[in-house]
């Protein structure tokens, strides 16, 4: 077994007692859960059984953490993992107070690198989809010791994950070489190799955040050049056990940690040359049409009001020369409204930049964008809403593009 | 006659040098502590803004929302330069206060005693009032910004207010410190405080409660018709 000694500071001693009496365990399916007390068990059976039929050749086991909940999630965790039946080895990961999203996937990396796992499946609980195939789709590059992190890649309909496709996966690309669609899919593989080489000094570190840490290990992956993959799996259903919170604090929860995360490999990013070769199984860029086209409207009054009553935040973030280029959008009509790739580039290099030299609190900066982020969700919406769907992975290329001509100036400002 | 009239020239010469040379220990002593304090200062200011630099106030000053502020208000100097001319005329004053006592002016005798015992009160008013106008910066902006986020209306004026009460609570706590008539600000303050709030809920509450409700009401309708959570974000 391997050592792992940070994980006697973050689990219980029953847990660590329990994980060394269960022995080796090849491949380790690690699931976080918040808030999913009524529906904890159901999920965990799914999961258990998914990995029954890998389960039969190799030695198999799910480790569950809590990830902070309210309710009586931990409870039923740990009732469900005492429980006996046969199929794949069952852990609870009792991490310490406090708990939360960031500490229970380090806790349970901590306990595959404890039990000598080959592979680990880290799922989000609230991932409701999660089936046999896709634990055998992202289980393979890494037991085929062809990649050391495995990131999914959905079905997803156009204006599906308008944060992921528009400002996450382009920013990632431009920073660290990687095209990858999901940046924090709610599942992802990682071979055992890649906890005692380049995610080791994540592994131990003790300052994983509580929001958005799939982030922390997509950029690690990729910030140290690491064997990446990417398979396809269809369309991603979640469940969550939470209310969702509003889109400012979204945007604080996943666009924070990138713009820390940039600060933490800038050594990596800033020095990069060369794209990293991505190993990809199948087409990672099928989009479905959406159900009904949302109406922008509302997005673009809240541009229009941000542009009138946010200058004076903006005028801190972003320089003049980018705010002239967003006065004239102000005249636009809803239906007619852009605000192009390039220009979006710019203005999240700029939030990036002011994120880094603490121009203003860091919180007030991220909720600042708000209203930008909404003016570029109507554009986006406006302009793909008459393209067929073949074209679709066009206009994500264009954005992509231009976050990537977008670097060189980012670069320049970075201190 | 002629002698008398020079006695008297001699005389006056003799008593007008006679009261200069009393003086000009003085006057050195004089010009002695102003320049020291002048060189003093001058030497404390270089080092705060040493101090203040290795420690990256400006940068801070920036994080802290004190440096837009002053942008706006036309003051082109950086928060430590202020910092720096705080400290410089503080000696100053001190060493000008220790000046005046040496010229024993009958007026200014016992007013640099006086003046150096309030500077305590006077350096915590000066510190109440910093940390009030960087609070009130801080809270206006986040409440800009929760209100634009909220797509309402009338942030820029709530923000306004907001940053004024609190400035103007920090005043009056400033003030208080400073023991300017402090029961007349204590009174002043609590009915400006209290009136307005009144004032506020009853212009809401009566006169404008229609329009309140309409405003809310609209509000709702619009969040829930098509609010942020319509698409996925993520």
């Amino acid at each position: 077994m391997s050592e792992a000694p940070a994980a006697v500071d973050l689990f219980s001693a029953a847990s660590l007692d329990a994980l060394d009496a269960a022995g080796s365990v090849e491949v380790v399916v690690g699931v976080h859960a918040a808030n999913l007390a009524r529906r904890i068990g159901e999920v965990l059976d799914g999961i258990s059984s998914a990995l029954g039929a890998l389960a039969e050749s190799r030695r198999a086991g799910v480790l569950v953490a809590d990830a902070g909940s309210q309710d009586a999630t931990h409870d039923a965790i740990g009732a469900w993992c005492s429980s006996r039946t046969a199929g794949p080895t069952r852990g609870f990961i009792d991490v310490v107070l406090p708990r939360h999203r960031g500490r229970a996937m380090r806790g349970l990396l901590l306990a595959a690198q404890r039990v000598g796992a080959r592979a680990v499946v880290l799922v989000d609980a609230d991932v409701a989809s999660t089936r046999e195939d896709w634990l055998a789709a992202l289980l393979e590059p890494v037991l085929g010791e062809e990649a050391d992190y495995v990131s999914p890649a959905y079905v997803r309909s156009v204006s599906e994950g308008t944060l992921t496709t528009n400002l996450l996966a382009p920013l990632t690309r431009a920073l660290y070489g990687a095209r990858i669609q999901q940046v924090m899919g709610g599942c992802a593989a990682l071979s055992g190799g890649a906890m005692g080489s380049w995610l080791l000094p994540f592994v131990e570190a003790d300052d994983w955040p509580s929001h958005a840490p799939e982030l922390w290990l997509t950029a690690a992956a990729l910030a140290s050049g690491a064997r990446v993959a990417e398979v396809p799996l269809d369309r991603k259903v979640v469940t969550s056990g939470a209310p969702q919170p509003d889109l400012a604090t979204i945007l604080a929860r996943t666009v924070g940690p990138l713009f820390a995360l940039m600060e933490r490999h800038q050594a990596a990013w800033l020095s990069r040359t060369e794209p990293l070769s991505v190993l990809r199984r199948g087409d990672s860029s099928r989009v479905q049409a959406d159900a009904r086209s949302p109406a922008v409207d509302q997005m673009v009054r809240a541009f229009d009001l941000g542009l009138k009553d946010l200058l004076p935040v903006w005028e801190q973030i972003v320089p003049e020369s980018t705010l002239a280029r967003l006065y004239p959008l102000a005249l636009m009509a809803a239906d007619e409204f852009r605000l192009p790739p390039p220009l979006w580039a710019r203005i999240v290099s700029d939030f990036a930049v002011a994120y880094h030299e603490r121009r203003l609190p860091r919180e007030h900066l991220l909720r600042a964008l708000t209203p930008l982020y909404l003016g570029r969700t109507a554009a986006f919406i406006v302009h793909v809403r008459t393209m067929s769907l073949s074209r679709i992975p066009e206009a994500f290329e264009a954005i992509d593009r231009a976050f990537e001509d977008e670097r060189e100036h980012l670069v320049a400002r970075w201190r | 006659m002629h002698d008398s009239w020079a006695d008297i020239l001699v005389r006056s010469f003799r008593e007008v040098a006679l009261r200069l040379a009393s003086y000009a220990p003085r006057v050195l002593a004089v010009l002695t502590l102003v320049l020291t304090g002048w060189i003093l200062a001058a030497v404390l200011r270089a080092l705060a803004l040493r101090i203040l630099k290795s420690a990256d106030f400006d940068g801070r000053a920036q994080r802290w929302g004190m440096t837009a502020p002053l942008t706006r208000t036309g003051i082109r100097r950086t928060p430590s330069e202020i910092v720096g001319q705080l400290v410089f005329w503080l000696i100053f004053l001190v060493g000008l206060l220790m000046a005046i006592e040496a010229l024993e002016v009958p007026a200014a005798v016992g007013f640099a005693p006086v003046v150096i015992r309030f500077l305590p009160n006077l350096l915590i008013a000066i510190f109440v009032m910093v940390i009030g106008w960087l609070l009130a910066n801080f809270l206006a902006q986040a409440l800009l910004i929760f209100i634009v986020n909220a797509q309402l209306t009338g942030g820029p004026a709530l923000a306004g207010a907001l940053r004024w009460l609190v400035i103007l609570f920090a005043g009056s706590v400033a003030l208080t410190q400073l023991g300017i008539a402090r029961e007349m600000i204590l009174l002043v303050f609590g009915i400006l405080f209290g009136g307005t709030t009144l004032a506020l809920a009853l212009a809401f509450g009566l006169g404008g409660r229609h329009v309140a409700r309409r405003t809310l009401e609209a509000w709702l309708r619009q969040r829930d018709e098509q609010g942020p959570d319509d698409i996925s974000h993520l």
